[in-house]
């Protein structure tokens, strides 16, 4: 642990407020994101509680009808995005490379932008209110309502950005765990080895993955139909394209938020029952079917859309499908119990608790399935309550996380009596605010005015809500109490707990483990980290690696399985120091671009009012320049693990899995825009698409920059070879004919739009412009968002050149190759874009 | 398969007019059996969880299996037993839910293809536009009629197809168990059979801006005889009482609210 300090690093100690502006160590991390949620909790619960007191009689009008909607809105949005996810993500920086048995996750200044961008986000929300009112359309932003026409405030366009800014926070952080997760396990820790916790979240970060990808797509087109003019949600068939887009990210969206509860609820069963979980095979499997289903049963939101017999009867039967594994991962826990010594612990009760709530929110669940049903409780407090009864449940089984890990992250003990009593107050406020709504359920949904017969159900709901929300001053009571003067308590003070948390001290010291962590011998063992690193180094030395027990490096590369791609830099490091190296855990650069993303984001949501906006926007623009060119100059150094369990990605470097995970997501980016594209053009009538195009709109400019491409795509492989053939010249002559190829590209593109812009036939007499019809958006914005891909290329191209230069790719070329794939995605999606939209 | 699913609905007793069964009759019927046995099946693994929960509680000096060996820190996890249980109780509640399923797809298919049928029959429908906007509705008669309260016989299929002028919005009636969506650009379809003359209530159930609470319009069911001297008054004018009789009044409080 000195050991850190010895290095002379300007680490501050976590009473230093500047350490919580420039960490980027995991456990930090998971405590800002555990901080930051709850305060979103408290936004969120306090809009609840205006709602519910609106509600307390259909002929109060408390907050007014723009009001009210506002406070429906950001509640949904703010409880859905800005905690729950966010508050599990908490625990799961904390807690998994922990149980995983790893020092920290694969990009840990990734992992703090994740968090920077995150916070930024909200904030951003935070500030919509104030912008003439934020978003009022629902938290499903159902279209065209979301777009300016009927939502001329600047808020409403803050949010659709502040969601946007989210988004890239989830996708940062997923890249991120995935990457860790497949690249950092203790040595023999198999995936199917994994804690409950941690398998739930891997489940949950690959649908992060695609489902927020997706949810991307619709967000830059909505942002688009805000910022840029364009028309896709207020054109023929826009409103159904939104509730598709919306509701394939919405689906998986549940599940994502409840299944960090379901690990939860397993871990602290398994703990608290001193029983093994039963059928853990099974219980994984199902929820793998869970994950993979959760991308087909999105239609079962749409039944009253109009959408034929056919479609309604696949969706229910897939959306049945769904719920029979949670049948299953029910009765496993409830079985778990069977033979066991339960302590009725706080986090146990959670458990208990969300347990129950689950099984009410299941059944209720079923009758939604019934599609004759479901037409009837469409939009109604049935919906309401079921829903609240899994995500809340869900949350229940968070809240069961905060009071077992609090041991662990403060090295204190919360107080049990409190925590009973925030169980107690918390599971009836819940029964009370919720049940009430099942049974008043021909409420309709987001309205005040509601029959008068049904208030005194209401009623008890307010009163319910309340009771919730005040169970909540206890835990914070219990929580701050227990930090200054709770019992300290040991490594583990849970008995039958398994997992590798809790074999090291309370709170972990910076480095996490006393040793290389290791489950080779079948159980968990800390080894002396020269003795593993030989051993991993042997055991893996095919290529002849200098397996030299005393550089950690150089065998970790080994371990890789790419010997020759040991970085430079550590190979410095390690000739400069015969110790193990160390990680550097302070970089200010997160917060300054996530900032900068701010001020940006927040310019552009009212450049459409000009002035002051415009000054933000530019800003934003260029610290956001500065705060990346800081951090790509930035010595900042994570060693790769020196022996690790690396299934099934053990050939594949962090850095490439990542760069894979990403372009992973952005498939279904451009799958969203394309399937778009082909939506509004089924709705629009196929071939009389063609008359909303003008005849200047030809093939020849689009043939061009195909060609253009392919020829830099084959350039950066030339790169890659000269850089082989150890030629520096080579090298930056390749980069730089890829670079002159891109900006032709895009020199071609603004010579096509310009002349289509201005045009002036019979049909366009003012011009094809972004707004002009469904065509024209539809064309400008994929192609647009294509364009951006490229530009981003041609910015990594300029910060490689000189790179190149020094010589910096001749010993390891693994930049150039992460480089060459990005821009080998981005041509491919060309080769889909061209056909699409020049020759169809 | 629509004729076995009109089959199997015709099947229970018919009421409404002409043999028709209207969906409120079919909802009632299936939500009061998903009721019941939600609610048993809900009690009995509640009650079942919270036995064991107490049953197996830390007892110092009583181990329910002191044989067994229980977890340790730092094991690699292996599967409790009980597999067997596991799947039976997993299999039992995948065959009630299932079945509960099958057996109300067949109502599906008779909700879903009644109206066409009925059409064959030859019998008597009233079809009905319906025309959402911020923050009201209209209905249009075959006549070209068109007003802001909705009036239908008793005991006649009334056929709605319902689209709307802006934003999304979606119309049901509660007490009569229709609803439909109402989406800019294209219509959906939803049909009932109201029994007793009297009066309803018709909502807006998706939210589709500040007016949106109020967005109601009022439901007349009248006697056949009465509604069809009603329907000979209006005479395809689309004049007199048109627009939003209904609406204009929250319409022109929502202007008011929207002031400064």
């Amino acid at each position: 642990m000195s050991h850190e300090h010895d290095h002379g690093h300007d680490f501050p100690p976590m009473s230093s407020v500047k350490r919580w502006f420039v960490t980027t160590n995991h456990k930090d991390i998971g405590i800002l994101y555990t901080v930051t949620a709850l305060f979103f909790l408290l936004l969120g619960g306090a809009l609840a509680m205006l709602m519910r007191v609106q509600l307390w009689s259909p002929l109060w009008n408390v907050l007014g009808e723009g009001a009210y909607n506002q406070a429906v809105s950001a509640h949904g949005l703010l409880m859905v995005f800005w905690f729950i996810s966010p508050f599990a993500f908490g625990f799961a920086n904390y807690i998994i490379p922990l149980q995983i048995g790893a020092d920290d996750l694969a990009f840990p200044r990734l992992n703090a932008m994740s968090y920077w961008a995150y916070l930024f986000s909200g904030l951003l929300f935070i500030v919509s209110f104030f912008q003439g009112g934020s978003f009022s359309g629902g938290w499903t932003m159902y279209a065209p309502l979301n777009v300016p026409t009927f939502m001329p405030n600047v808020g409403g366009t803050t949010v659709v950005l502040a969601l946007i800014m989210f988004v890239a926070a989830v996708t940062m952080g997923s890249v991120n765990f995935l990457t860790t997760m497949y690249r950092m396990r203790a040595e023999g820790l198999r995936m199917r080895d994994l804690p409950m916790f941690s398998m739930s979240i891997l489940l949950t970060v690959w649908m992060m993955l695609f489902a927020f990808a997706a949810l991307l797509a619709a967000l830059i087109i909505l942002g688009a139909d805000h910022v840029f003019g364009t028309t896709y949600f207020t054109s023929d068939g826009g409103t159904l394209l939104w509730t598709h887009l919306f509701w394939f990210f919405g689906h998986p969206e549940v599940y994502i938020v409840f299944f960090p509860a379901l690990g939860i609820m397993a871990e602290c069963f398994q703990t608290f029952t001193g029983q093994r979980l039963v059928g853990r095979k099974w219980f994984v499997l199902a929820m793998v079917l869970v994950a993979l289903q959760s991308f087909v049963v999105w239609m079962h939101h749409m039944f009253l859309t109009g959408i034929n017999l056919e479609i309604k009867t696949l969706f229910m039967v897939t959306t049945i499908g769904i719920s029979l594994p949670f049948d299953l991962m029910v009765f496993s826990l409830i079985y778990t119990m069977i033979k066991g010594r339960i302590r009725f612990t706080t986090p146990f009760l959670f458990s208990l608790g969300a347990l129950i709530l689950f099984i009410v929110g299941g059944i209720t669940g079923v009758f939604l399935g019934a599609v004759v049903l479901d037409y009837e409780f469409r939009g109604t407090y049935w919906v309401v309550a079921h829903f609240h009864y899994v995500m809340v449940g869900g949350a229940t089984g968070l809240f069961a996380g905060i009071y077992y890990w609090f041991p662990k992250m403060t090295g204190r003990m919360y107080d049990e009596f409190l925590g009973k009593l925030h169980f107690a107050t918390y599971f009836v406020g819940f029964n009370l605010l919720y049940f009430p709504m099942f049974v008043a359920w021909e409420t309709p949904r987001r309205v005040f005015a509601y029959a008068p017969g049904l208030s005194s159900w209401h009623q008890v709901a307010t009163v319910g809500g309340f009771i919730l929300g005040l169970s909540f001053l206890v835990m914070f009571y219990n929580l701050f109490k227990s930090i200054a003067t709770g019992e300290e308590v040991g490594d583990n003070p849970w008995e039958y707990s398994t997992t590798a948390e809790w074999a090291v001290s309370s709170p972990p010291p910076l480095e996490n483990f006393p040793g290389v962590p290791s489950y080779e011998g079948g159980k968990l063992s800390f080894r002396d980290e020269h003795e593993a690193a030989a051993d991993g180094g042997a055991s893996t030395a095919a290529d002849g690696g200098t397996a030299d027990a005393s550089t950690a490096t150089g065998s970790g590369g080994v371990a890789t399985g790419g010997g020759a791609l040991a970085t430079a830099e550590s190979a410095l490091a390690s000739q400069a120091t015969a110790e193990p190296e160390h990680a550097d855990h302070a970089s200010y650069w997160p917060v300054v671009v996530c900032f900068a993303g701010f001020l940006a984001f927040l310019g552009i949501s009212g450049v459409r009012n000009g002035g002051f906006y415009y000054g933000l926007t530019a800003a934003g623009g260029v610290l956001a320049a500065v705060g990346f060119v800081g951090m790509a100059q930035e010595s900042f150094h994570v060693p790769e693990p020196t022996v690790a369990e690396q299934w099934p990605f053990g050939g594949v470097e962090n850095m490439k899995l990542g760069m894979w995970m990403f372009l992973g997501s952005d498939v279904v980016l451009f799958g969203g825009f394309i399937g778009s594209y082909l939506f509004l053009r089924v709705a629009n009538g196929w071939q009389h698409w063609h008359h909303l195009i003008p005849e200047d709109h030809v093939v020849l400019p689009g043939l061009l920059n195909t060609y253009l491409l392919l020829t830099s795509s084959f350039a950066v492989v030339l790169a890659l070879v000269a850089a082989h053939k150890r030629s520096r010249l080579g090298v930056v002559a390749s980069l730089g004919l890829t670079w002159v190829l891109g900006v032709g590209f895009l020199a071609n593109k603004a010579i096509e739009w310009l002349h289509l812009f201005h045009i002036h036939s019979e049909a366009f007499p003012n011009g094809w412009e972004v707004g002009t019809n469904v065509a024209s958006s539809t064309f400008y914005l994929t192609t647009g968002l294509h364009g951006a891909h490229v530009i981003v290329g041609l910015i990594m191209i300029l910060y490689m050149i000189p790179r190149a230069w020094k010589g910096a790719y001749l010993d390891d070329d693994s930049s150039l190759e992460y480089f060459g794939l990005y821009w080998h995605f981005v041509d491919i999606v060309w080769l889909f874009l061209f056909p699409l939209f020049y020759i169809l | 398969m629509p004729v076995s699913g009109g089959g199997l609905a015709a099947e229970v007793a018919l009421a409404g007019a002409g043999g028709i069964r209207a969906p409120a009759e079919v909802f009632n019927s299936i939500f009061v059996v998903f009721l019941g046995l939600g609610t048993l099946v809900g009690t009995v693994v509640i009650a079942y969880t919270l036995y064991n929960a107490y049953k197996y509680r830390y007892r110092e000096d009583r181990d329910p299996a002191p044989d067994l060996d229980r977890p340790e820190l730092g094991e690699l996890p292996e599967s409790g037993g009980k597999g067997k249980k596991l799947f039976l109780s997993f299999g039992l509640s995948a065959v009630i839910v299932l079945s509960l399923i099958v057996w109300t797809y067949g109502t599906l298919l008779y909700v879903e293809n009644r109206p066409a049928e009925a059409a064959q029959e030859g019998t008597e429908i009233l079809d009905v536009h319906v025309e959402g906007y911020q923050f009201g509705w209209n209905f249009t008669y075959p006549n070209g009629h068109t007003t802001g309260t909705l009036r239908v016989p008793a005991n006649r299929m009334v056929n709605l197809t319902v689209t709307s002028r802006d934003v999304f919005h979606n119309f049901g009636i509660p007490e009569l168990r229709v609803k439909s969506d109402a989406i800019p650009g294209q219509t959906t379809n939803a049909w009932f059979v109201a029994e007793e003359p009297t009066e309803y209530t018709a909502n807006c159930y998706e939210l589709c801006g500040r007016g949106h609470s109020y967005m109601d319009a009022e439901v007349v069911v009248m006697e056949p005889e009465a509604f069809e001297e009603w329907y000979a008054s209006t005479n395809g004018t689309a004049a007199n009482g048109t627009a939003s009789e209904s609406g204009d009044e929250s319409h022109s409080d929502l202007e008011e609210a929207a002031r400064p």
